[in-house]
């Protein structure tokens, strides 16, 4: 990319950065608006999350190296088991695949300088931040959750867990749920009205199309949860009855409604993993995704189809025969747009000229551990085997194959390949290739035995087991493959930590990337682009006279937007230029306004009612002055 | 290029007019308030597919012998609610149209029937309270449980009428039409909850 | 306790089903490993091989395995479990079946009732072989699940709601089973076995059973018998033919005739039963049976009462 030579040029990118450029320091990164640091501020809060989780792990797994061991006490297994399901799913995996990589790449890849509502995006970060901190003030103070991340009643009622344990579960979650909400709704109006004009939705990148599918799932599914939530809250703290048969209640209602945005939050999970692998193919493999037109609608479909399914998690529950089969119908059909997602990846691997760098490695992997869950997920279908495995090792199996393996591998891979671009930096890519390895390995040492104690009868959740059952050896392989699991993603984060100190200058574009983040600098400029991009394509980068337009545009000073923090707007389905956006810059409302709703959110658990009417009269005020300031005062 | 306008720019009636005739599409904030709907709806779904779900568990219904209830003034109410969409569509025209004074008066009407609703309302709850509590049995519990959060919903919006109310009378930019437009979609939304809300609560009467 | 090792019809199908699963499985996942393995070895040409470089093809291969042998797959799969086989792990029609046996869910341990009959005991239950029997499930508290992997699939204990499963032994034997739903503290300790015997073993046990509880035969059992009733075990446990008609506890009328304790945590030895009534929350934490702190002397009748309890 041409930069800088002629003098015009060179005054252009200097106004650029001043309009755009944010203060260094602590106080720059708490009133940040600017989508690459937040998505930075949601990759290291994640990832410490994702490191809890994994204590939890290791803690559940070391109780069960053996029978009979008291490593763990039951309570505090317990607590262990639910908190660790709790936080891998709406602490780390969720915020780190929308909040650290689809606030990072969506506006680069659409070629847009931020997201449509930037302040919105930094108080998605603090709130989620302030309900990480509120679930765990719980588990420290020794008030984890100890039901389970499902949290049945009657055992989560106040009756069976009178502790405040699940009040932190419930609240916590109603709290971030706030925040992945706000995600959500913020990227469906930048994917639809923020992407540079001429980029027509058929010129899309799939990354995008995963990621417009999850956060309308999202939209959709997290109301039942929030409904789930407030019911039982109002239950245990307000004595309400929805749950207990005598007062006319059915815990059978708590499980519809959760499964109903459960089931789709487990595909919210993998999406936008689905989304990183069509990113990374590409570029790797060296030719465009195979059947582009039906990954992008599969990527959809599942988003969609994923609604009617739910009750595939109750056929243990009695529920009547025709209702099983139908699900258990719908369960099936949702295989095919997996399916063709999967055999579109195969065939570009094996069509193009794969150069298996660690990226691909992650991916390769991934292919393998999804196959491997979907298949045993398929066989769930089959509702007289789900009636013997569910709720065993068996079920333990299938969803960590498909979570760790189908939906945080390309997560990894995403690190890697996205790397040089945010630090600038190149990784160690021998030592990239081993930490893959260790961890590929690990995961299969630790998961794959789970299959076969569930068909020996181990129930999971369970924290012991008596030496006479024959269990004793598989649990203690799949205990030791953990530790190996927890090496390895020890070496996938050094090669990280040490590489952006260390790691060799990377230039823009050191993978030949197929979309328009490669096309600036790395790490990019506060503004992402001098020059509105031209696209022609899905493959931006590879259309190389669209990119010598900008080049051209940028010495002539068009589409450089330099008036102001400005962004285009364009219409929906065929991005015509419509209008241009004026974008806020530095704020500390959104900090606020999270420190407000974690106050009602504290009151409530605390159970001082007065004091959270009032928290929430300060949180409403807290609002109106994140509301004061108009963009054209900005 | 310089042709696309600057939306954020438009200040005072005639800008404002103006750039509301060239956008071919909603603004970002209409959007983004079409999904919080979306989600809201979505909660409102939930919740009477609830009612329902406990209603046919049991063949009796209200539970414990509560009073079925009184069908006139809830649906009056919800009557005199709906009808504030009206004065919301009319003022958002209005402002559209660069007709701000009118647009104020408009939403100011609307407003003050939607807080007379809200008072009425509120009033018809608390005699409810009188003869059954939330915690008798899961029809309290569903009963209260759908109205309030229908009235905090109501609450909301008139928080946000109070907002544009105010500042309407400093003028109007593309920032407050879109505010106001959005309000007036909000409304709609609330008034459609309103009447899905009202037949459920009714529904043992009907 | 495993579901590949049946001993019922259903189960015998489940397993069945599952093998020609892992059949399907394995040849899906190792197609599928071939072709990155082909992907690998022909790194360095584009191209499908023999059919070179051709979008066609490779779209209509993406549907082919995609879209259209998956659903040849899928239909099939679920025709033979949806629609042929959840039949025999349904709800078994009440007069289908010989007997019905309810067996109610606790934390954590299984009371088990023989419907007709005043027949009542715990964390077992026998059947006569080659019978089939009506299982109805029942909670006292949260959402348990009663299964036993080797004659059926596994079925949920809702509060207000009564499920079932027919139970049918091909052979004698001992089936274990353990809940299979997450029930809180001791969910780990809550097991229970299905004794399937020949029908005259059988309805010498249930006969048994029916009987009130045997009177102490020696003075130290005696003894045992008064502790038991005044020191507070008989609060929470009954004990038919007695004063002890507590339900908070399991029914002990005929504990002796069983082979473990605590639903199936400890074997059933003298030694065994008075490590568990002397200190129940070393061996089960969490467990509702406080421990009474009454001394070893008292511990040893009462042990010497229990014993008797055949």
């Amino acid at each position: 990319m041409t930069v800088s030579t002629p003098p015009a040029t060179a005054v252009r990118l200097n106004r650029l950065e001043r309009i755009w450029k944010e203060s260094p320091g602590a106080l720059g990164w708490l009133t940040t608006v600017d989508h690459k640091r937040i998505g930075i501020l949601y990759f290291f809060t994640s990832l410490f999350f994702f490191a809890a989780g994994g204590v939890e792990a290791l803690l559940i797994r070391t109780q069960l190296i053996g029978p009979n061991q008291s490593t763990l006490d039951p309570a505090t297994f317990n607590e262990m088991m639910s908190t660790h399901g709790t936080t891998m799913i709406f602490f780390f995996v969720v915020p780190m695949s929308l909040g650290a990589f689809g606030n990072y790449l969506l506006p680069l890849m659409i070629g847009a300088r931020d997201m449509a509502f930037p302040r919105l995006n930094a108080l998605s970060y603090w709130i989620y931040l302030c309900a990480g901190i509120f679930l765990y003030v719980g588990v420290f103070s020794g008030n984890a959750p100890s039901a389970g991340w499902f949290d049945y009643v009657p055992l989560a009622s106040k009756a069976y867990s009178p502790g405040p344990g699940i009040d932190f579960y419930a609240l916590s979650l109603l709290f971030v749920s706030v925040s992945t909400t706000a995600g959500a709704i913020n990227a469906i109006v930048t994917i639809f009205k923020l992407r540079a004009p001429g980029m027509s939705l058929n010129r899309m990148p799939l990354f995008c199309f995963a990621f417009l599918a999850v956060s309308f799932a999202l939209i959709f599914a997290l109301p039942a949860l929030s409904t789930a939530l407030i019911l039982l809250e109002l239950e245990r703290l307000l004595g309400f009855h929805f749950f207990i048969p005598a007062a006319g209640g059915d815990p059978i209602l708590w499980q519809n409604l959760f499964w109903i945005f459960g089931h789709p939050e487990v595909y919210i999970i993998i999406l936008p993993a689905f989304g990183i692998a069509t990113s990374i193919i590409p570029t790797f493999v060296r030719r465009k995704m195979v059947a582009w037109p039906l990954v992008a609608l599969a990527e959809i479909l599942v988003a969609f189809l994923g609604f009617g399914v739910w009750a595939h998690h109750m056929f243990a529950v009695g529920l009547a025969s025709a209702t099983t089969i139908y699900f258990a119908a719908a369960s099936l059909i949702i295989v095919i747009p997996s399916g063709i997602q999967l055999f579109s990846w195969i065939t570009t691997i094996v069509t193009g000229t794969p150069r298996f760098k660690t990226p691909l490695l992650w991916i390769i992997g991934f292919i393998v551990l999804f196959i491997m869950g979907g298949l045993s997920g398929v066989m769930f279908a089959a509702i007289p085997f789900d009636q013997q495995t569910t709720d065993t090792y068996f079920v333990v199996a299938h969803f960590h194959y498909v979570i760790f393996g189908a939906a945080v591998f390309p997560l990894l891979g995403g690190m890697y390949y996205w790397f040089p671009k945010v630090t600038g930096r190149m990784y160690y890519e021998t030592w990239g290739k081993v930490s893959f390895w260790l961890t590929f390995i690990g995961t299969n040492i630790t998961f794959f035995p789970m299959h076969i104690l569930g068909l020996d009868g181990m129930p999971r959740r369970n924290y012991t087991y008596g030496p006479e059952m024959g269990w004793t050896g598989l649990n203690l392989i799949e205990t030791l493959g953990a530790y190996l699991l927890a090496l390895g993603l020890l070496s996938v984060f050094a090669n990280l930590a040490i590489s952006i100190f260390k790691g060799e200058k990377a230039g823009n574009d050191p993978f030949g990337g197929d979309t328009l983040e490669w096309s600036t600098t790395s790490p990019p400029p506060a503004y992402n682009y001098a020059v509105i991009p031209k696209v022609s394509s899905p493959y931006a980068m590879w259309d190389t006279e669209d990119r010598e337009d900008d080049a051209r545009n940028l010495e002539l000073g068009r589409k450089t937007l330099e008036q102001g923090h400005e962004t285009p707007a364009s219409t929906a389905v065929d991005a015509d230029w419509d209008e241009v956006l004026e974008m806020p810059s530095h704020s500390a409302w959104p900090p606020i306004v999270a420190l407000g709703m974690t106050g009602v959110f504290a009151m409530i658990i605390l159970e001082q009612w007065f004091a959270a009417a009032i928290a929430t009269v300060v949180l409403a005020l807290t609002v109106a002055g994140f509301h004061l300031k108009e963009p054209e005062e900005a | 290029m310089t042709s696309v306008p600057r939306s954020m720019e438009a200040s005072g009636p005639g800008e404002v007019k103006a750039m509301d005739r060239a956008r071919r599409t909603q603004a970002s904030g209409w959007w983004g308030a079409a999904l919080l709907i979306a989600t809201e709806a979505t909660l409102f779904a939930c919740l009477i597919a609830t009612y329902f779900y406990l209603r046919f568990k049991t063949s009796e219904w209200p539970l414990g012998g509560i009073e079925k209830p009184s069908v006139t003034l809830p649906l009056v109410f919800t009557g005199m609610l709906v009808a504030t969409c009206v004065p919301m569509f009319l003022s958002a025209k209005a402002a559209k149209g660069g007709a701000v004074r009118a647009a104020w008066w408009l939403l100011l009407l609307a407003a003050a029937v939607q807080a007379t609703y809200l008072g009425l309302q509120i009033h018809l709850m608390v005699d409810d309270l009188h003869s059954f509590k939330p915690s008798a049995n899961a029809y309290g519990s569903i009963y209260y449980t759908l109205i309030t959060v229908h009235h905090a919903h109501v609450a909301v919006g008139l928080a946000i009428d109070a907002w544009l109310l105010w500042k309407l009378s400093r003028g109007i930019t593309n920032y407050r039409l879109i505010a106001l437009r959005v309000a007036a979609f909000y409304w709609y939304f609330v008034s459609a909850a309103a009447i899905a809300v009202v037949l459920t609560q009714l529904y043992p009467s009907l | 306790m495993s579901p590949l090792n049946p001993n019922s019809p259903a189960a015998h199908d489940i397993a069945t089903l599952w093998w020609w699963m892992l059949a399907v499985a394995a040849t899906v996942f190792l197609g599928a490993v071939a072709m990155l393995m082909i992907g690998w070895l022909r790194r360095d040409t584009p191209g499908l091989p023999f059919l070179g470089e051709n979008e066609k093809a490779n779209t209509a291969l993406v549907v082919l395995f995609g879209m259209a042998i998956p659903i040849v797959i899928l239909v099939a799969l679920f025709i033979v479990s949806d629609l042929v086989l959840l039949n025999e792990t349904d709800a078994p029609q009440a007069s289908s079946t010989a007997m019905t046996v309810t067996v109610t869910g606790h934390q954590w341990f299984w009371g088990v009732r023989y419907e007709g009959k005043n027949a009542e005991t715990a964390n077992e239950i026998h059947i006569p072989v080659r019978t089939p029997v009506n299982l109805v499930v029942h909670t006292a508290d949260v959402i348990h699940s009663f299964w036993v992997p080797e004659l059926n699939r596994k079925i949920d204990t809702i509060p207000g709601q009564a499920n079932s499963i027919e139970l049918y032994a091909e052979r004698p034997g001992v089936y274990r089973g353990q809940c299979a739903e997450f029930c809180g503290l001791q969910h780990a300790h809550m097991a229970f076995r299905v004794y399937a015997e020949p029908m005259p073993k059988f309805e010498a046990w249930l006969a048994n059973i029916e009987r009130p509880a045997r009177e102490p035969t020696t003075a130290e059992a005696r003894q045992g018998q008064q502790y038991f009733m005044e020191d507070g075990c008989a609060a929470c446990h009954t004990i038919s033919g007695t004063k002890a008609k507590g339900t908070v506890g399991p029914n002990l009328t005929h504990l002796a005739g069983r082979q473990t304790l605590a639903a199936d945590t400890i074997p059933n030895t003298p030694g065994d039963l008075f490590r568990w009534i002397q200190n129940p929350q070393e061996i089960k934490p969490g467990a509702k049976m406080p421990g009474l702190g009454l001394g070893p002397g008292k511990f040893h009748a009462i042990v010497a009462y229990l014993t008797g309890l055949k």
